[in-house]
């Protein structure tokens, strides 16, 4: 279709072409637009699949589609999740239009319509958002269709609908961002909310499911009775209009629809001249700190490692987006916490398991950014600086904040069962140091932007970093095992001993496979 | 009297890249001279230059800095040089104290020597009012004065610079100029890469010219119109260099 130059919807396609090859992957430093023939061909295998699975899931209510009021109670609370993770998506996604992709000037420059640009932003950012949950919720959709029941393609206008208020909150919490407390603060706030977002069902979940046994059955007590016929949440409320919707029932879609509309007109309205002014005028405007009294301090004089050491901390602790890329990790640890907490004395193995994981995890992370990411490695190269002493210290100063991490965790266990407390010491050291030595033998030289995309590396380093922080958790898990009154058995130990052979094999690989940098 | 050694002797340096980059490369600078090495694009200046530096490890041939083989003592060969690319090599955020405490440190230079060069340095270079800040907010002009300070942090002897003067304006053109002229002046060497010629012909003692990674004429400006054959007595360095590379 030939579309006008200029108009909205040559824009809109535009702006949807970068979205797709934004999708690409950055492989060895070379970028690649769009997904791979490969990645589309799985991704139609994988349509196909999910359309199969819905058919057979939903054949046994062939005769009888009609939705229950329970069933609206429970289709609005899985709608309730997704709504959460598109307001994540959404803010990642207001942050790459407003900041990352770095063509607003170009845009604004032009003779459009700066309501038109805005407007066609927003637009891309819901059908951003609402492409994920289309490819999963759609084929129940056409499996509805399929099978007769024509209401199940309501899954179309309440997904777009719900991705149309979650970007507008989205974009309006961004904007209102900005305006609080600028740009940079922005960035971090919104990638930190996002985070938290994305991770909020998964903590909720968690906190239940720790929560023993008393405190789930009077919260399940309080539900059944706030949601009983003729109780406030009851089943004709309001607030379950999103699962009516989802299930087919005309005045409740119109509702979502209209809700998603509104939110996206008003939002696209009311805030252009805001999105053009504000952010424009906060982007040109650097603020500097206050120079100190006395002039620049100096601290010359640290050994190189130290250099080296506070060089790379100072450079993750000043960029807010990586920390809260990293954040998002340690996030997973709380509920492990709780759990260490509140039951330590039975399952003390899965915890060091889970433990010696996420340290590796997070290693991974901190190592990939200080090896294979470094800023300036052709300075590293003509340094007359021993290189094993630079070495040395990149992977300290990736191992050292895990290390940290878990001090607090391995000082309760300590208290509780000391021996099991020095083998977790040991793995925990172990995996981050195998997880640091791994990143730098395989690491490609990359962009520290590239962080969310790294995985698309190298195929090989992958495996070799994910099978070591498995190995390195079943180690984990068998060793504290051991160390349990009456566990010890031959089995295990031979497991044991088994992982740790496979560790010693997979280490010599790696090392044979090492990539020289610096 | 024995000659002084040479900063820098190149002998047959070469390198391939599926074609040659840079060929048998013959090249000599002297001590305290500031040479300047031309060429069209693609002529494989940067790829000597990177060479020089220890980046790029020649395919045959031999670098020596200050008669120290690159390739067998490599730590102390680099102890004399500094190597500053087009793109400034900086961390976005550090600041400018922060990033010459990280290159003195690489280079191993004592902390009250630092201390005072780095004074004098950021101070030379109107840097000192932004020592605060970190470099990801500096113009294009400040992130190279800055990456010069880095190089020039443990006064080498060798200071080997990719195409400086790109993307600054005057003030920060005529700093760099000045900066480079006064090394020169207190013993060090320069060899620089550059594209503006007005540079070359007034600040380089001597020029060398390479094309398809072969030195084909070097001197003195007046020696390079002698090699010239129909270069008139006032011709520029622009006439030289577009007739030597057929480019007239």
């Amino acid at each position: 279709m030939k579309l006008r130059p200029g108009g909205s919807l040559w824009l809109l396609r535009h702006e949807l072409r970068l979205y797709y090859f934004r999708m690409g992957i950055t492989k060895a430093g070379t970028a690649r637009r769009g997904l791979s023939r490969g990645n589309l061909i799985l991704m139609a295998l994988a349509l196909v699949a999910l359309h199969g699975f819905a058919v057979f899931l939903m054949r046994p209510f062939d005769q009888d589609y009609n939705a229950s009021a329970l069933v609206a109670i429970g289709a609005t609370v899985m709608l309730a999740i997704v709504f959460t993770m598109m307001v994540s998506q959404g803010l990642k996604s207001s942050i790459d239009v407003l900041f990352e992709r770095g063509d607003l000037d170009l845009l604004l420059s032009s003779p459009l319509p700066s309501r038109s640009i805005f407007m066609v932003r927003l637009a891309a950012v819901v059908i951003g958002t609402a492409a994920l949950y289309l490819f999963l919720m759609a084929p129940f959709a056409n499996a509805g269709l399929i099978l007769g029941h024509a209401r199940a393609l309501a899954v179309y206008p309440v997904v777009l609908g719900m991705a149309a208020v979650a970007a507008s909150l989205s974009m309006l919490l961004t904007l209102a961002l900005v305006r609080l407390v600028g740009i940079r603060r922005t960035r971090v706030l919104a990638q930190v909310l996002g985070a938290l977002m994305g991770a909020l069902i998964f903590l909720i979940s968690q906190v239940y499911a720790n929560s023993g046994n008393s405190a789930q059955q009077t919260l399940g007590a309080w539900i059944d009775r706030h949601t009983a016929a003729g109780a406030p949440f009851g089943p004709d409320s309001l607030l379950w209009t999103p699962g009516r919707a989802v299930l087919g029932e005309p005045l409740s879609i119109l509702a979502i629809a209209a809700l998603g509309l509104a939110a996206f007109f008003l939002t696209a309205n009311f805030t252009h001249g805001f999105f053009v002014r504000g952010v424009q005028q906060a982007v040109s405007l650097v603020k500097n700190a206050a120079a100190p009294a006395g002039g620049p301090r100096y601290r010359f004089g640290r050994s190189l490692a130290v250099t080296v050491l506070l060089k790379e901390w100072r450079l993750i602790l000043r960029d807010p987006q990586l920390i809260s890329q990293v954040l998002l990790q340690l996030l997973y640890l709380l509920p492990l916490c709780f759990m260490l907490v509140f039951k330590a004395s039975t399952v003390v193995p899965g915890l060091g398991a889970s433990l010696t994981f996420l340290c590796t995890s997070l290693t991974t992370a901190l190592a990939w950014l200080i090896i294979a990411a470094e800023d300036a490695p052709d300075l590293l190269r003509t340094a007359p600086a021993p290189p094993s002493i630079v070495a040395g210290a990149k992977l300290a100063a990736a191992v050292a904040p895990a290390l940290v991490l878990m001090a607090a965790p391995l000082l309760w266990v300590a208290w509780r069962q000391p021996v099991s407390a020095i083998l977790l010491a040991l793995c925990v050291t172990g995996a981050s140091t195998s997880a640091a030595l791994l990143v730098r033998w395989g690491a490609v030289p990359a962009a520290r932007g590239d962080f969310r995309r790294r995985a698309a590396g190298s195929m090989v380093s992958n495996i070799l970093e994910w099978g070591g922080a498995m190995l390195w958790a079943g180690l984990s898990w068998v060793l504290m095992a051991l160390a349990q009154p009456g566990q010890v058995s031959l089995w295990v130990a031979l497991a044991g001993a088994a992982l740790f052979v496979l560790l010693f094999v997979l280490m010599a690989l790696a090392w044979a496979r090492r990539q020289r940098t610096p | 009297m024995s000659e002084p050694l040479p900063a820098l002797r190149l002998v047959g340096l070469c390198k391939h890249f599926g074609r040659p980059a840079v060929d048998h490369l013959d090249l000599t600078v002297r001590q305290g001279e500031l040479y300047a090495l031309l060429g069209p694009n693609g002529a494989g200046k940067t790829t000597t230059l990177r060479m020089v530096a220890g980046l790029l490890a020649p395919d045959a041939g031999k670098v020596e800095l200050l008669g120290v083989d690159l390739a067998h003592e490599p730590a102390r060969a680099k102890q004399g040089i500094a190597y500053l690319p087009d793109e400034p090599m900086l961390y976005a955020k550090l600041k400018p104290t922060e990033y010459l405490e990280f290159v003195a440190g690489l280079w191993g230079v004592e902390a009250g020597v630092a201390e005072a060069r780095a004074r004098h340095l950021l101070d030379w270079l109107d840097l000192t009012r932004h020592a605060h800040e970190l470099t990801e907010g500096f113009s294009r002009g400040m992130k190279q004065k800055l990456a010069l300070a880095g190089a020039l942090i443990h006064e080498p002897q060798l200071l080997i610079l990719d195409e400086p003067l790109t993307g600054l304006d005057a003030a920060a053109a005529r700093q760099v100029k000045d900066l480079l002229l006064d090394h020169t002046r207190k013993g060090g060497t320069v060899l620089l890469t550059t594209h503006i010629l007005e540079v070359a012909e007034r600040m380089a003692q001597r020029i060398g010219i390479i094309q398809h990674g072969k030195l084909i004429a070097e001197g003195t400006l007046e020696q390079l119109r002698g090699q010239t054959a129909d270069a008139a007595d006032g011709a520029t360095l622009e006439d030289i260099f577009l007739q030597l590379t057929g480019q007239a």
